[in-house]
Parts: structure tokens; C-alpha cells; sequence
């Protein structure tokens, strides 16, 4: 099957510092893509070239089949971005209904996803609240509902899980597996080396480069050591040798 | 207290300042722009207004009285035109292209003497100039009175005798009972809606910018140009509202006469807040944090303030400044309600006023537009 993502020696350079340095990865068709590793690593500037927000400044990138950018796979992707990127004087309600709006649901649509959606985020007695009247776990949970509001067929997450407690975190991961069991695709950003165990595949990135790539289990028995953070720290050693 | 720690901060906050260049430029360019554009605003007085004299006055020569008392008339502040009939003169106040009417009645000077010769047996003889001025802006007006007056005491100083003339300025082309704050409400409408418009769209779009949720947008459906064209509306909406209250007040409060089309004019304040709103977005491409998109206050607030004829008609401002009068769009904006609400002019009159606030508009939501669609 057609990989959902493909990107080709993707490189950006911020006025001289390279941010993206000659990346490249396919994401399959539904599966979860980890991409770890330190902050100023390259994979937000990586994720937002993918969503059509930053411009490459060299390279390629394949986004559903399409070279990007490309306005048409917009309606596709769904894209949670490390801010909260929720409008805090209006209602949950109201963010989700908005969202809703811009990618071209009916009211009828915004309705019956909307309960469904606040079911499953355990926000269904929040949904009148104002953004800040909900509590931090809450709003990341309003976060990733509004993104997944427009049903994507890929999703990229770009630290979904920064500052949400490990239940919350757990939890957020659960839902990442049923939505991959369903056959949504999914590119995530993470510094927190021990969640990404759940990806189906990991790309370690460090100065913009991609170090390492395989599955947890590959990588972990690749570099003989017990966690994914050991297995970072392998490869960063190792990169840093060359 | 030790002075060490306090110390401490004063080199913390002025490291602060010292990395912040652009609230360093507020602090030291921001007053000197202030006392600059007031002093120079305020300095100012009203220079080369176009009146048009309708001389009836029969003498000719050295002996005509009304050609002694125009050729007194300060020229620096009135620029004279002639015209042969009182209607045409009027037309052209009635059509913004002079500010006044002086009307010299028929045998003038021989009116003049025979008044001061006695000859009170001349019931007919006419010896009041009459002036019907512009009264929607007292600010132009009563300086035409002023000057018309001086150059009349004047000449008479001048002849040295007694001569019975008389001004009679009672009379108005437009605003006959124009109070100063008849002049000054359409202006304070437009400032208000222009500077309350241009740092919500900007204090709302660096919080796009700052809460994620113009990333969330930039990667959905929505265009740039929807983006900003529902920006748009739900600016000119509130400038509407903003200015129904304002006027409501401004009636209620103050008396301010209507004479004109009031939906009219709140079309002409919807269309200052689309030009305000796409300015807002312009600048919030400068500004990183709420905090630093607060500090364009003084540069949006200011010359609009002073230099748009809201207190001071364009003419009192010096000619070199003038140009960025005419480069305000709320220098149209305040034109076009005034001469609505006062005078009661309509599109037909007003339309290269609103014509300025369409190119305005679309130059500004053109390059709102482009500076969100341009990728780093």
C-alpha cells in the first residue's frame, strides 16, 4: 500500500542554522510513526513542512499521495500543535462547532461527532464550559478532539502529550492504538522516549538528521540496551563520534 | 534592604529594555513623535481657504469700497475666487469646492457714502456684506469671519472716516447651529472605531499566532484571503455597533445635529473598520506577544488623532505635514461622516472619500492576505 507520508532529504535552514537536515522517512498506511528526540531536534519544523506551514528549503514531501504543499490534502490531515490551539474565551462546544465549520461540516455532522467525540474524552459534562474553566488535562483532551472533529485520515501530533499526566498520557496512547486499529495513520512527535513503546515504528532524530529508524523492539535490540532512551543515547553517541 | 539585590533588578529590567528594541523605540521615539505632531498640529493656523466673492458692487476703480475691503482680506488665510451669481458661489460651497460666500450687495459703495453722508433717504441702500459660510467646521468658519471682519475695520481705518458697514455672517450654507462638538463627534466615531478596531484585530491575531490556533487554521480548509474576509465582517459589524452607540450618545448627550443619511455614514465607519481591521492584521506580523502588539498604540493612535481633521481641519496643519494627513485613511473617513451627518451629503458627493477607503481596504486586506500566505 501507498505510503501516507513520504518525505526526500527534506532540509530547512533558518537564516544559516540548519533546523532539517536531509531527513528522510516514508509513513505507511496505518501505522503510528514516532518521531523522538530532543527538543531543537527538527521534528516540529519536520511536522509543520508536512502540514504546509513552513516552506522546505530543499527536498521533497508527499503528503496522501500529493507533493506538498498542497491545499487539497488539508481537508484530509488533522494537525494537533503543541500549543493548545484552542480559543480559551469560547465554550468547548464552541471550539469543536467552529472547527467543525472551517473543514466544511454540517450542522448535523458537527452534532453527532461531537458526542461522540466528548464520549470518548470524558468531556461530555464540560462541553458548555469555557476553555478556561477546564482543567489542563481537560483542555488537551478538548486539544485532540477538535482535531480529530473532521474524521482525518492522517494525523500528525506534534507533542500531544507534553505536560498530561501519565494516566492522562496513558490513556491519550490507548486511543492512539484503537484510532491506528481503525486505519488512521499517525506521524507523533514525543521527547518522552519510554511512551513512544507504542509506535509501530520510531525515527530518532537529533540536529535536524534522522540517526536511527526501525521498530522499538529493532532499535532496542540493535543497540543491546533495555529502554528507548539508552537506544537514543547509543545512536546520539555514535552519531557524535562520526 | 540591600541595595546589591535591588540593584540586581534595575540591571535586570534594563537588560530587559536593552534586548527589547522595539519597547526602546517606544520609550525614547514614541514621546518625541507625540511632542512633535502636537506641537506641529497645534501651532498651525487655518492657511489658504477658498472663498468665493459675488461682488454687486457697481464702482469701479480706486473708488470701489468692496474691492479696497477684499484687497485687504489676509491672503494667507483666504484664497479668493469670484463668481457672478450668489447661486453659483453657493454651488460651489454646496459641492466642498469653497468653504464660504462673501456678497458685496449692488451699489456698495454708494451705499457706503450716502449711509455716511446722512442721506438716510436712501431706505434701499444696502451696506452689509454678507458672508454664508461652511459652519460644519467652525474651526475654517470662524476664521472667514475673523479675516472678513479685519479686512473691513481695516479699510475703514483706512479711509479715515466713518463708514456704516456691517458683516452679517448669521446665515450658513451648512451647520447653521454647528456647535464645536457637532464638528467633533463624527471625527471622535471614526478615531474610535479605527483605534479600537486596529488593536482588537491585532491583539486577536497575535493570539492566533501565540495559542496555536492560526496553525490549527493554516493547516485546515480555510484560505488566507477566508480568513482574513471573515476578519473583515466581523469588524465592519462592530464598527457599525461601536458607531450606533457613539452617535445614539453623541444625540442624546450632547445634541448633536443629523441632517444627513445616519445609515449612510455607518456604512462609511463599517468600511474605516474593514481598512482598521486589515492595518490589525498587518501589524501582527511585527509582533511576537500581546505585550508587543500593544506598544503600536502611539503609532496608530496618534497621527490619526491629530492629523485627520478630527480637532483641526487639514487646512491649520502645515503643508509639508499635509501629505501624511492624506495618507491617514481616517482623514477620509472623518471627511465623509462629517459631511454626512452636518452638511447631509450623500454618495454622490461623498464617493472619492469612500473611493480613498476601498483602496485603502483592498490594499490592506490584499497584503494581510499575502503576509499570511508567505512561508518562512
Amino acid at each position: 500500500m501507498e505510503d501516507d507520508v513520504c518525505i526526500q532529504n527534506l532540509e530547512k535552514d533558518f537564516d544559516g542554522f540548519k533546523a532539517v537536515n536531509n531527513l528522510s522517512l516514508r509513513v505507511k498506511h496505518g501505522e503510528i510513526y514516532g518521531l523522538l528526540g530532543p527538543n531543537g531536534a527538527g521534528k516540529t519544523t519536520a511536522i509543520r513542512i508536512l502540514c504546509g506551514l513552513l516552506r522546505a528549503s530543499s527536498g521533497e514531501a508527499y503528503v496522501l499521495g500529493k507533493k506538498i504543499p498542497n491545499k487539497s490534502v488539508e481537508s484530509s490531515i488533522g494537525y494537533m500543535p503543541q500549543e493548545l490551539a484552542l480559543y480559551r474565551n469560547l465554550t468547548l462546544h464552541e471550539n469543536l462547532a467552529f472547527y467543525g465549520e472551517v473543514f466544511g461540516l454540517n450542522k448535523r455532522e458537527i452534532e453527532t461527532r461531537e458526542k461522540a467525540l466528548l464520549k470518548l474524552a470524558d468531556l461530555e459534562d464540560s462541553k458548555n464550559l469555557l476553555i478556561d474553566e477546564l482543567s489542563g488535562g481537560m483542555q488537551h483532551r478538548a486539544s485532540l478532539a477538535c482535531t480529530l472533529l473532521h474524521q482525518p485520515q492522517l494525523l500528525f501530533l506534534d507533542e500531544p502529550t507534553i505536560g498530561v499526566d501519565p494516566d492522562l498520557r496513558a490513556s491519550f496512547w490507548r486511543y492512539f492504538e484503537e484510532l491506528r486499529d481503525s486505519g488512521i495513520t499517525m506521524l507523533i512527535t514525543t521527547h518522552y522516549m519510554d511512551e513512544a513503546r507504542h509506535c509501530d515504528r520510531i525515527g530518532f532524530m537529533r540536529g535536524g538528521r534522522l540517526i536511527a529508524e526501525g521498530s522499538p523492539r529493532e532499535l532496542l535490540e540493535l543497540t543491546h540496551t533495555d529502554s528507548l532512551e539508552d537506544a537514543f543515547l547509543a545512536y546520539a553517541r555514535t552519531e557524535g563520534s562520526h | 534592604m540591600k541595595f546589591s539585590r535591588a540593584f540586581a533588578v534595575t540591571k535586570r529590567v534594563l537588560r530587559d529594555l536593552k534586548n527589547d528594541r522595539r519597547q526602546l523605540a517606544l520609550i525614547f521615539i514614541a514621546p518625541l513623535l507625540v511632542i512633535s505632531i502636537f506641537g506641529v498640529a497645534f501651532t498651525g493656523s487655518v492657511k489658504d481657504v477658498r472663498v468665493v466673492v459675488v461682488n454687486g458692487d457697481t464702482a469701479a476703480g480706486n473708488s470701489s469700497l468692496s474691492d479696497k475691503i477684499i484687497s485687504n482680506f489676509d491672503t494667507s488665510v483666504l484664497n479668493v475666487a469670484y463668481a457672478n451669481s450668489e447661486s453659483d458661489a453657493v454651488g460651489q460651497v454646496q459641492n466642498g469646492s469653497a468653504s464660504a460666500v462673501i456678497v458685496f450687495p449692488a451699489h456698495f459703495t454708494q451705499s457706503v457714502a450716502a449711509k455716511a453722508a446722512g442721506q438716510t433717504s436712501v431706505p434701499s441702500a444696502n451696506t452689509t456684506i454678507t458672508l454664508l459660510a461652511d459652519k460644519s467646521n467652525p474651526n475654517v468658519s470662524d476664521p472667514i469671519i475673523a479675516t472678513v471682519n479685519a479686512a473691513v475695520v481695516q479699510t475703514i481705518q483706512g479711509l479715515g472716516r466713518q463708514a456704516p458697514v456691517s458683516v452679517d455672517a448669521s446665515n450658513a450654507i451648512y451647520g447653521a447651529n454647528a456647535q464645536f462638538i457637532d464638528f467633533f463627534a463624527p471625527g471622535i466615531i471614526c478615531i474610535a472605531v479605527w483605534q479600537l478596531t486596529t488593536l482588537l484585530t491585532l491583539i486577536s491575531f497575535v493570539g492566533e499566532r501565540t495559542t496555536g490556533t492560526l496553525f490549527r487554521l493554516l493547516a485546515s480548509p480555510l484560505s488566507e484571503s477566508e480568513l482574513v474576509a471573515g476578519y473583515a465582517m466581523a469588524f465592519g459589524i462592530i464598527g457599525v455597533a461601536q458607531s450606533t452607540v457613539l452617535l445614539t450618545a453623541a444625540v442624546i448627550l450632547f445634541h448633536v445635529t443629523i441632517v444627513g443619511d445616519v445609515l449612510l455614514a455607518f456604512a462609511v465607519v463599517a468600511l474605516l473598520a474593514i481598512v482598521s481591521e486589515g492595518l490589525g492584521i498587518l501589524l501582527s506580523s511585527f509582533a511576537r506577544r500581546e505585550a508587543q502588539a500593544i506598544q503600536f498604540l502611539p503609532i496608530v493612535v496618534l497621527p490619526a488623532f491629530l492629523l485627520s481633521g478630527v480637532f483641526w481641519p487639514i487646512q491649520a496643519i502645515p503643508e509639508w505635514l499635509r501629505p501624511v494627513s492624506y495618507v491617514l485613511p481616517t482623514t477620509y473617513a472623518v471627511e465623509a461622516v462629517r459631511s454626512v451627518i452636518l452638511r447631509g451629503w450623500g454618495l454622490d458627493k461623498i464617493y472619492p472619500d469612500v473611493l480613498a477607503l476601498l483602496i485603502f481596504a483592498g490594499v490592506f486586506l490584499a497584503l494581510a492576505t499575502v503576509l499570511l500566505r508567505r512561508r518562512e
